[in-house]
């Protein structure tokens, strides 16, 4: 996978010319699956960012709730006429909005950790991996410190003391999540290191910086990127656990989590759709970002190349 | 060495239940909703040790189902004259100890309550009208006043009698240990797992009325949905506290029983009186700061409270194990106003409040709330702000744990709040010293006055109330006191908790109005 050594431009251009990329999109339609996957995750994504303009209410705005529409079957009309698709929370909340706001939430704090966590994690790795000896140490045993507590604690920790909030959450799982792509990225870019390019670009004396961002980084993306969309699953899946244990999100802008947490008591008393529908939601909002990311995985890998 | 005492003990219970299987009859099972946190009657003010502690201890008076006085180690008590109480002791009483309950240990319970070490919550509150103590006979005991204190045998009813023979200042730990542990009452304790269980058996020396039950188990499962679960799956005889997510399923079980009562413990909305200036969560409708607290204005808080609809939170959050209530107290308690009905839903009215007040455009504010304190807490100020939010009060809805709110309201960094209270005396001069009595440290008026709300005229009438010995002309004051103050909207009343139990079919509860659970009031039925 190494770009420094571009392949001479072929002298008779083939009508569809083999690139990287091309090669990557073909493999990686190779799995159903995986093309599946996508194509939930891109409605779910749309769905969310039009949610304002597809929903009949605005579940955050506490005078569009009317408590005495609360608990509401599915298919229940409202007091203001429209139609309760998949039935109302505790609260007179039409879950159908609460779902799509709380896919945007969960989307938002599981794309903008992973990214926040993917810029700190890398170059963090990247320094170690550069510079080695003592800044190596330093950055590899905090990573070692991280990862030895499970990230659910350090993150209830860090919102114990932050208090709730969108931002806050995104912050907590930065925190949490920065250390697995330093290790991953200071692994791929200590084989890098010793590569001849890289050689070579110090025998130029160029600066540091530019020789680790702009020929160290893009060497080391392909790993970076399955990291990450795993990463992305996982922080939707820890913002859900959070907001559940009630340390994520405001009360009154439930995520996915939190409404799953307002519905868990009335299932014994069969108000099963409270906590089911967004349970569904988030389960293939997960499975999709994870058959993407398995496939990135296996079509990435050196290894795995055919 | 005790941890093998109580394992045999354990063991030769389970061997017992095995010879005898009608015994296991004889033990009740009590889940009770909050962990207690001490065996020592007097080191904490909190409703789950009261109520525990009534199993093992009694007060010279007691209250009934109902939140009557009635006599318990005293059979009777008058006034001799302005400043002295004397009380008349039950004869023939004995402690789990084997020896005799006399005046003694009713001179010493009241000398022990305020040296009580690093009480979260002292009982001081309740013996602090006591000057002097003075021992007639063993069986007569006469207690001094400053100044004339009809209330003294109501305030006694909260002190539990512990034996002198403990010693110059038993500790909460020897309690806790069991070594303390004794009382009058019709169970004796055989064990303490903090958290856990407290295990009790029969006192066969008791003097009243031999309890039904040998053995009695009392676990602590705070979690509701445990406590439901274990009811229904036949673990434990009875339940307090049931959640009302569960009461339309346990209502139509045929395996339970239900017993309910509408309880002493109102849920209100403090409003902050303390900042002339502006409040630190209310704010103009666009966010600018006000010059003036709103909440100074009575006409503000009417509005507020005209815009709450109590009978949807009732019929919707609470699930109807609620009344809606204009007042602290509920019909049937002494001093109930009849008079005070619960505030109207009327928002057209609330808007034009708010217009007249000088708010057109409405106000910006933030509810806090505990979330894990009152039932359905957080849900019950959601609904609040959607109600405001109709009147053109933009709420913001924060609800936060019991221990980090608590502390925020204490110290009126909040602008309104959601609490309830508990009237454990069962009449109106309580919630109106303690609650609505201007804040005074020094002489214990207004411990639980948040909003630090202040009405000289209503101080006053309080006084009077409180010097007035004969009972109907008490009542009466008391009952004005209230109108005149809840006219003023303090506090925004919302509704009177009921208090649910729930048994295995098979046993039946006595309901009581002041929340405690207690076993000998769990029949057996056939």
């Amino acid at each position: 996978m190494s770009a420094a050594i571009t392949p001479p431009a072929p002298a008779t251009p083939h009508p569809r010319e083999e690139t990287p990329f091309r090669r990557f999109v073909s493999e990686f339609a190779e799995s159903k699956l995986a093309l599946l996957g996508l194509g939930v995750f891109v409605l779910i994504a749309l769905a969310a960012i039009f949610a304002p303009w597809i929903t009949p209410q605005n579940p955050y705005d506490l005078a569009q709730l009317d408590i005495m529409d609360g608990r509401l079957p599915p298919g229940s009309v409202s007091g203001a006429g429209y139609t309760y698709l998949l039935g109302t929370d505790d609260q007179g909340r039409d879950m159908f909005s609460g779902m799509l706001y709380g896919l945007r939430i969960s989307l938002l704090v599981g794309v903008g950790s992973a990214l926040f966590a993917a810029v700190v994690g890398t170059t963090l790795g990247l320094l170690a991996a550069f510079f080695g000896r003592r800044i190596d140490t330093v950055i590899m045993r905090l990573v070692d410190l991280q990862l030895s507590f499970p990230s659910i604690l350090v993150a209830l920790m860090i919102l114990a003391g932050l208090g709730k909030g969108v931002m806050n959450v995104v912050l907590a799982l930065v925190i949490v999540e920065w250390a697995y792509y330093a290790r991953t990225v200071r692994a791929t870019a200590m084989v890098e290191r010793r590569r001849e390019y890289i050689e070579a670009a110090q025998c130029l004396a160029l600066p540091w910086r530019r020789i680790m961002f702009h020929h160290l980084l893009p060497n080391c993306l392909p790993p970076l990127i399955v990291i990450a969309t795993q990463q992305v699953a996982r922080a939707i899946a820890l913002e859900a656990t959070l907001s559940f244990l009630g340390l994520g999100v405001p009360i009154t802008e439930p995520s996915l989590g939190l409404l799953i947490a307002n519905g868990y008591q009335y299932m014994l008393s069969g108000k099963y759709w409270i906590s089911f529908y967004p349970g569904i939601a988030l389960l293939v909002t997960i499975i999709s970002i994870n058959l993407v990311g398995d496939q990135l995985r296996d079509v990435l890998n050196p290894r795995l190349t055919r | 060495m005790t941890g093998i005492y109580r394992a045999s003990a354990r063991l030769g219970a389970v061997l017992a239940s095995l010879v005898c299987g009608p015994a296991m009859a004889q033990t009740l099972t009590i889940a009770s909703s909050a962990p207690v946190t001490s065996i020592d009657p007097h080191y904490h003010t909190l409703s789950p040790n009261e109520s525990f502690d009534g199993q093992m201890y009694e007060r010279l008076v007691d209250h009934d189902a109902h939140g009557k006085l009635i006599p318990s180690l005293a059979e009777s008590w008058s006034l001799k004259d302005d400043t002295t109480w004397e009380f008349k002791l039950r004869p023939g009483v004995k402690f789990h100890d084997g020896s005799n309950f006399t005046a003694e240990d009713v001179a010493y319970t009241i000398a022990r309550v305020p040296r009580v070490k690093n009480s979260p919550a002292s009982f001081s509150i309740y013996t602090q009208a006591v000057k002097s103590v003075e021992v007639v006979d063993p069986q007569t005991i006469r207690l001094h006043t400053d100044g004339v204190y009809p209330l003294l045998p109501i305030d006694l009813s909260q002190v539990f009698i512990i034996p002198h023979g403990l010693g110059a200042d038993p500790t909460t730990e020897d309690f806790n240990a069991g070594k303390n542990a004794i009382g009058t009452g019709p169970f004796r304790f055989v064990s303490y797992k903090p958290g856990d269980r407290i295990e009790l058996d029969r006192f066969d020396g008791y003097w009243g009325p031999k309890p039904q039950w040998e053995h009695v188990s009392y676990r602590m499962l705070s979690n509701d949905a445990s406590r439901t679960a274990a009811l229904l799956a036949g673990d434990v005889g009875i339940i307090e506290f049931v959640p009302p997510t569960d009461l339309p399923k346990l209502r139509t079980d045929p395996r339970v029983t239900l017993a309910e009562v509408i309880s002493n413990r109102s849920i209100f909305l403090w409003l902050d009186h303390s900042h002339e200036g502006p409040t630190p969560y209310v704010f103009g409708p666009n966010g600018e700061t006000l010059a003036k607290n709103p909440l100074k204005d009575r006409r503000v808080r009417l509005a507020l409270s005209l815009a709450i609809n109590r009978q949807a939170i009732v019929e919707r959050v609470m699930e109807g194990a609620a009344i809606p209530t204009g007042q602290y107290l509920p019909p049937g308690a002494a001093t109930y106003n009849p008079d005070i009905k619960p505030p109207p839903y009327d928002p057209a009215r609330a808007k034009a409040l708010l217009a007249e007040a000088g708010y057109p455009n409405g106000l910006r504010i933030t509810l806090h709330g505990p979330n894990d304190r009152y039932v359905n807490d957080a849900k019950i100020i959601q609904a609040v702000g959607q109600m405001w939010q109709r009147i053109g009060v933009q709420t913001t809805v924060e609800p936060s744990p019991w221990s980090a709110f608590v502390s925020r309201a204490g110290r009126q960094e909040l602008s309104a709040f959601l609490l309830g209270w508990g009237v454990s005396t069962g009449e109106g001069i309580n919630p109106l010293r303690a609650q609505l009595g201007t804040w005074d440290a020094a002489r214990g008026i207004g411990t639980a006055n948040r909003g630090r709300y202040s009405n000289p005229t209503l101080d006053a009438m309080v006084e009077q109330a409180l010097r007035t010995l004969d009972d109907g002309a008490r009542d009466k004051l008391v009952q004005q006191a209230m109108a005149l103050a809840m006219d003023d909207v303090p506090v925004i009343m919302l509704h009177l908790q009921k208090a649910i139990w729930a048994t295995r079919k098979g046993l039946v509860y006595e309901a009581r109005t002041d929340e405690e659970t207690r076993a000998v009031s769990v029949k057996a039925v056939p």
